[in-house]
């Protein structure tokens, strides 16, 4: 009588036991896939009612703080550029403030929508992390150093302490600068950039390397900006721009094509105080704008006037670039650089020497 | 087997409250719960690197790591492989925990011994040193050496103490030995440590002796004795060469200079800005913990212990040394092994002030190498330094415990 009840109870417990098992790995399965495959990220960002970006605020020109508390910058530029094209409104972000060294993790996690923090483009991020969308500025690694130290170059910084942040392409090229012109630098690797600062104005190191634009909108904040020297050495390409998780191409899309309506924003001269409603009779402006044809609009899943919404909220490419890192920012030259069009769109024939370029919008 | 069918068969008790039953099945049951909790974890971590494509692997190992350490105690070079970078950076936190560990225990119980003194002005210090550090986040701890130690001078206008020591905010430098072949330094090495063996086995049979004899043999002082006397035997005999044919001293001391156009200081020991702040920071706010250790350790032990060891003629200082603290030490050695284990995985902080630990290291190698294997290195080496101090921890407490002798 007992063994029976004790068999039973045995089965039962058994059955309790696999049904869960069966249950638990199901939902795992679904619950993950949620994000990967089952929705896709535009509906993820239509049904949240804003768009999730990992930024900065700590730097100038890119993102940074201004004097009431708002986040501005480039980066915050092209994330609020998306939340127009996608949710028709630029205010509908969450930025997440992370460290250089918690991008790879924060966008291969996918647990945001897109990652803007001045992310160099290289081939295996582009394995590892995600989708680059479009290079939106062309930057290079440089050297800051005290002007009283009196050197002209970098090459003259042969064994001398040099203070990076940590997780950036500008650590890696640190090592191929040094072997290559073998200096034996020693790196001082600080997780925050407030902190390679401190070290760097303190004395701690004798130089201070990041992407060039980066040493110029940092070494605009200091008190004292004359005693420190940018050296003219730039010892790196670093490509930046967006970039979006693994496995989702229409998501991918998306966000290359409204920085494409960025740049031709610029080179078709729509500007944000005069983005026109109705049809201009110049078609590439009108398809540009949805009044007629279309760049794709439906296939992507954006509303037929994204690029109104995109242009009237956050200007052009160029409007773009002069607020944060042009004469309204940080002052980076942009004439016959290479972070000029690369040329007018009304006249291909009429070169003006830049690599900002995108996929057409046709 | 034999017994539970007896009981089963016994029909006066329902199967509910038949402790047997309830033992097993509870048992079964909370068994069968951790595993479904653990396989749903593994299950879920294994579909999100699938769906996101999240590459994983330690093929990464064998490859060259190409990227520097600022500071490593064993030689490194970026053409090293990722496995002996991770082991360079395991050396470094290896470093800060042992000399941690070593500088909190002597301080902790300095500050405990003062908490606990009559001395108003020492109790009520120690009392202010212990709630100061113990209720201030350790990163605020450490940025606050950090620019302690940013206020020194840079390095070329830095203290130099008898052109031999160096300070500045890149760090202390001093000299060092340095070892001038290897083959003499081995064997001076091997000679050394014959040579503690030696003393710890005099010690032992002269304290025997007296303890069975009653006659004074000094063991402690014979046992150094004969430890130190063969350490300069060695030496001597291998400074004229009568072992070794170079006849050379096995080491020598490296100074510390400046060096390059920037002055930066090669040679001797260099301990960097970054660790120095970090072993600072770490000792001064695990000390206070420990000090607190301490005192509930001597405070647990009985107040007649104190009375008796007094009442036969004992110092307070003897009382403190042979009476309470060794009785003190079963309380205190447990929870003074957790503060070790803290101790050594607050060390990851060091990353914010720029000190090349172990974290700090393998952080920037998820930049070149797959993340997910990465942070798995990190877990297995953490657990393996944590599980080693509670061996030796545990060993020592089974060595002191009350065993009646």
């Amino acid at each position: 009588m007992g063994l029976k009840y004790l068999v039973l109870l045995m089965g039962l417990i058994s059955m309790v036991g696999l049904i869960t098992v069966a249950c638990s790995s199901e939902e795992a399965t679904e619950s993950t896939a949620a994000v990967a495959s089952g929705d896709s990220r535009l509906d993820l960002v239509k049904n949240r009612g804003k768009l999730i970006c990992a930024s900065r605020n700590d730097v100038p020109g890119y993102g940074s703080l201004d004097a009431s508390g708002n986040n501005v910058g480039f980066d915050i530029d092209l994330c609020r550029a998306i939340a127009a094209a996608v949710l028709g409104d630029p205010k509908a972000i969450e930025i997440r403030y992370i460290s250089a060294s918690e991008r790879g993790p924060t966008i291969q996690s996918g647990e945001v929508d897109v990652l803007v923090r001045t992310v160099t483009w290289t081939t295996s991020r582009d394995a590892q992390w995600g989708n680059y969308a479009q290079t939106m500025f062309y930057d290079g690694q440089g050297f800051m150093v005290k002007k009283s130290l009196g050197i002209a170059s970098a090459v003259e910084l042969k064994d001398a302490t040099v203070c990076v942040t940590q997780g950036t392409t500008t650590e890696l090229n640190l090592q191929d600068f040094s072997t290559q012109n073998n200096l034996n630098i020693t790196p001082l690797t600080f997780e925050e950039s407030d902190a390679v600062i401190a070290a760097y104005t303190s004395g701690q190191c004798d130089a201070f390397t990041n992407d060039r634009s980066q040493l110029a909108a940092i070494g605009s904040g200091f008190d004292n900006r004359s005693d420190h020297v940018i050296l003219p050495d730039t010892i790196s390409e670093e490509p930046l721009g967006p970039v979006v998780p693994h496995g989702d191409e229409q998501w991918f899309d998306i966000v290359k094509t409204v920085m494409g309506i960025l740049i031709y924003g610029e080179a078709y001269g729509v500007e944000q105080s005069s983005v026109p409603s109705a049809v201009t009779g110049d078609t590439k402006v009108d398809r540009l704008l949805g009044i007629t044809g279309s760049y794709g609009q439906e296939s992507l899943g954006l509303s037929q006037t994204a690029a109104q919404d995109v242009l009237k909220a956050v200007g052009n490419y160029g409007e773009v670039y002069d607020r944060n890192l042009g004469p309204g920012g940080i002052n980076l030259p942009r004439e016959n650089g290479r972070n000029a069009l690369w040329a007018d769109a009304a006249c291909t024939n009429c070169p003006k020497g830049g690599q900002i370029y995108a996929a057409p919008l046709r | 087997m034999d017994i539970i069918l007896r009981n089963l068969t016994y029909q006066g008790i329902p199967i509910w409250r038949n402790v047997y039953v309830i033992r097993w099945v509870s048992q079964i049951v909370s068994g069968l719960l951790v595993v479904l909790l653990v396989s749903w974890f593994f299950v879920n971590i294994g579909n999100a690197i699938d769906d996101r494509e999240i590459p994983y692997g330690f093929s990464f190992l064998s490859r060259e790591y190409q990227t520097p350490i600022g500071q490593h105690f064993l030689a490194y070079e970026s053409s090293d492989t990722f496995l002996y970078a991770f082991f360079v950076a395991l050396t470094n936190t290896l470093i800060v925990s042992i000399a941690g560990v070593i500088l909190a225990t002597i301080l902790g119980i300095f500050v405990g011994v003062c908490r606990m003194s009559n001395n108003w002005i020492a109790s009520k210090l120690a009392l202010a040193y212990i709630e100061f550090f113990r209720n201030v986040p350790l990163l605020v701890h450490l940025f606050f050496w950090f620019y302690v130690v940013l206020e020194l001078p840079p390095v070329r206008q830095g203290y130099v103490i008898a052109q031999k020591v160096y300070i500045n905010n890149g760090g202390l430098s001093f000299p060092w030995p340095s070892p001038n072949g290897m083959g003499t330094a081995g064997v001076w090495l091997l000679a050394v440590a014959l040579a503690i063996i030696a003393g710890f086995v005099t010690h032992r049979r002269l304290a025997i002796r007296e303890a069975t004899t009653g006659a004074t043999s000094y063991p402690l002082v014979l046992g150094i004795a004969v430890t130190l006397g063969i350490i300069a035997f060695a030496w001597l005999l291998l400074s004229v060469g009568l072992i070794g044919s170079e006849g050379e001293r096995p080491f020598g001391l490296s100074y510390p200079e400046p060096h390059g156009a920037f002055g930066r200081i090669s040679g001797g020991l260099t301990l960097s800005g970054g660790l120095i702040a970090l072993l600072v920071g770490l000792v001064t706010y695990t000390a206070a913990f420990i000090a607190e250790i301490v005192r509930g350790g001597v405070q647990s032990v009985g107040r007649g212990q104190t009375e008796a060891s007094r009442s036969v003629g004992l110092s307070a200082m003897n009382t403190l040394r042979h009476i309470t603290f060794p009785q003190a030490l079963r309380v205190i050695i447990p929870s003074i092994i957790s503060q070790y284990l803290n101790l050594t995985k607050n060390s990851s902080l060091a990353g914010a002030i720029g000190y090349s630990d172990l974290t700090n290291v393998a952080k920037t190698m998820t930049q070149t190498a797959p993340a997910v294997s990465i942070f798995i290195m990190i877990m297995v080496a953490y657990l393996a330094m944590s599980l080693v101090y509670s061996v030796i921890g545990n060993l020592y407490n089974r060595h002191i415990r009350f065993t009646g002798g």
